[in-house]
């Protein structure tokens, strides 16, 4: 098993036949992102159609894992109580890198609270929920500079 | 074309007829507010109905009136058996819009408008009930997880019922339980790029809860609040304190929408609907509660600019033409963006626009949410918010603006939604 951060309670992941594959490609610590083969178009969360050039085909394009944070908020209510010595914890959106754009939801982890910051570098590392189910979080990058991706002024 | 005729006496509804004029809105109703489990005697169900009687008895009709029964996305208590219920005469309309919880309650009153206008019906009734105390608090976390019922390949992976399970399945994991959560990313970000305050949105908590003291429906209207008061509430996840999130509450309220020709014989002033505009903006979604890649220009903001001006454009009027608003108040600063989208301030200006004191009545600029708003009168997912614009321009609001003639009622920030823009004169 992996570092764990949050608790056994919190709410696992549901996927439906769009998303499955990007759950499929977490559980093997692979950060994706859906990509139209047609006209190379990402987008998240995943879909059935480029809503850029409407072509069905699409892959999962794997990403290295690195970014900036976009925005963020420091939760500080236990909303399950599990989390009650685990706030206040971090939610933040990641804008990352190769993605043409593309942010996701996530925890900034390993880091003091006061360390969050819009524009801050961050990269992946991995929570095991379970067997096959893995979800990825993020730390402030170690080797600063390492990301490419804005602040997210303009997609 | 008449359905009912001689030879189908129990169908005692009034002939639908066609060429009745601009919608109105001739009657409004509600039942007691009560802070979330504070009703436990009456289920929600009920207090729908008892919403939707006391919105027929208020225009001087009756049941054997209505034909139509509206509501929008996230409801409970199905048109269909609340018409057999009622024992209304005939069944001509119901519609529910998908515009989820908050976003739909104007859109709810449009389409409710387009029917009547079309023809389809003669007198639609449009409600909400939210027993939340019933039921699940939205402000909670996730609840009960329910059972593994996932594709085969990941075991472990539940199979989504739903297309929104499929989406926030991107963000409750991560802790994202509640709105709260989401839209206080969406704050944050807005302050980054335009200096946005916690002291500005308070203005929005304080200027509410001052209104909401002379409203005696308001849940909060004994409760006085000052900037201190918010200041010093706790944290629910920044930049939101508990004083910057709605009520979670008991009740329901409902509105009548009937044709200008049938409003005529109506007992109250009836408000004409000047405008009306529903939709979402490209790539949004759900909105920000489970897409934060959205273009920058729309995530730090409602989402309602191409409703905003859509609005504009079908009412013929513009933002320096309304006299009182009631804005969608989920949380204190979603109001702000919402004043910036429907064009009342330039972008980014929201928060000084609020702190200038525009919202106050009786003087400022635009008296807003006159009765207390989502944040201090009640949360009936902005169906109430319908219910002050109409007593607004009947003159019977507890906060009366002097002479207001046009009012501006939004929906939900931050999902799909959807406005309204209320005039007390015929167009």
């Amino acid at each position: 098993m992996t570092m764990r951060w949050f608790p056994d309670e919190m709410p696992e992941p549901a996927a439906s036949a769009e998303t499955v594959g990007w759950w499929e490609a977490a559980a093997a610590h692979r950060l994706v992102v859906q990509r139209c083969t047609d006209c190379g178009h990402t987008r998240h969360p995943p879909g059935p159609v480029c809503p850029h050039c409407r072509s069905l085909a699409s892959e999962w394009s794997t990403l290295p894992g690195t970014g900036r944070v976009y925005t963020y908020t420091v939760v500080r209510q236990a909303f399950i109580p599990s989390l009650a010595d685990k706030i206040p914890y971090v939610v933040i959106a990641v804008e990352l890198d190769g993605a043409d754009g593309v942010r996701i939801v996530s925890n900034l982890v390993d880091a003091e609270t006061e360390e969050v910051a819009v524009g801050l570098a961050v990269e992946v590392v991995w929570e095991d929920m379970g067997p096959e189910l893995a979800v990825p979080r993020f730390r402030p990058s170690v080797t600063p500079g390492s990301t490419t991706a804005g602040t997210g002024e303009r997609r | 074309m008449d359905p009912a005729g001689p030879t189908d006496p129990p169908n005692r509804a009034r002939p639908v007829t066609t060429g009745g004029g601009r919608a109105c809105l001739v009657g409004v109703g509600e039942t007691r507010y009560a802070k979330w489990g504070g009703i436990t005697g009456t289920s929600e169900y009920q207090l729908a109905v008892e919403a939707v009687l006391a919105a027929v008895a208020d225009a001087g009709m009756t049941l054997d009136d209505i034909d139509g029964l509206a509501s929008f996305a996230e409801d409970r208590n199905e048109a269909t058996f609340m018409a057999a219920d009622l024992g209304l005469p005939e069944l001509r309309y119901a519609s529910l819009s998908w515009l989820p919880g908050g976003g739909g309650a104007c859109a709810a009153v449009a389409n409710a408008a387009m029917a009547v206008e079309s023809g389809a019906a003669q007198a639609v009734v449009v409600y909400r009930s939210l027993c939340q105390g019933q039921f699940r608090r939205f402000g909670q976390g996730p609840g009960n997880v329910p059972a593994r019922v996932g594709p085969p390949r990941i075991p472990h992976l539940r199979r989504a019922k739903t297309m929104l399970e499929a989406h926030i399945a991107f963000t409750m994991p991560f802790g994202m339980f509640s709105p709260p959560i989401a839209y206080a990313m969406v704050l944050q970000r807005h302050m980054h790029l335009f200096g946005t305050t916690e002291e500005q949105m308070g203005h929005v908590a304080v200027t509410t809860r001052a209104h909401a003291a002379r409203n005696p429906r308001a849940v909060m209207g004994d409760r006085p609040m000052t900037m201190g008061d918010y200041l010093a509430s706790r944290w629910v996840s920044e930049p939101f304190r508990l004083f910057d999130c709605c009520l979670e509450n008991d009740g329901a309220c409902a509105v009548v929408v009937t044709t200008a020709r049938r409003a005529a014989d109506t007992a109250k002033r009836p408000v004409s609907i000047l405008g009306a505009a529903q939709g979402a903006l490209r790539g949004f979604g759900h909105g920000q509660y489970s897409n934060v890649g959205m273009p920058d220009d729309d995530y730090a903001s409602s989402g309602a600019r191409g409703v905003a001006a859509r609005l504009w454009g079908r009412a013929g009027v513009g933002p320096s033409d309304i006299d009182v608003a009631q804005i969608y108040d989920h949380f204190t600063g979603l109001v702000l963006l919402s004043l910036e989208d429907f064009g009342f301030c330039a972008r980014g200006d929201g928060g000084p626009y609020a702190a200038s004191g525009a919202l106050a009545w009786p003087y400022g600029a635009l008296p807003t949410n006159t009765h207390g708003g989502s944040l201090s009168e009640a949360y009936i997912h902005g169906l109430n918010h319908v219910v002050e614009g109409v007593r607004q321009l009947r003159g019977e609001s507890t906060c009366q603006v002097e002479g207001a003639e046009t009012c501006l009622v939004t929906s939900a920030a931050g999902v799909p939604t959807s406005a309204l823009v209320l005039g007390a004169r015929q167009p």
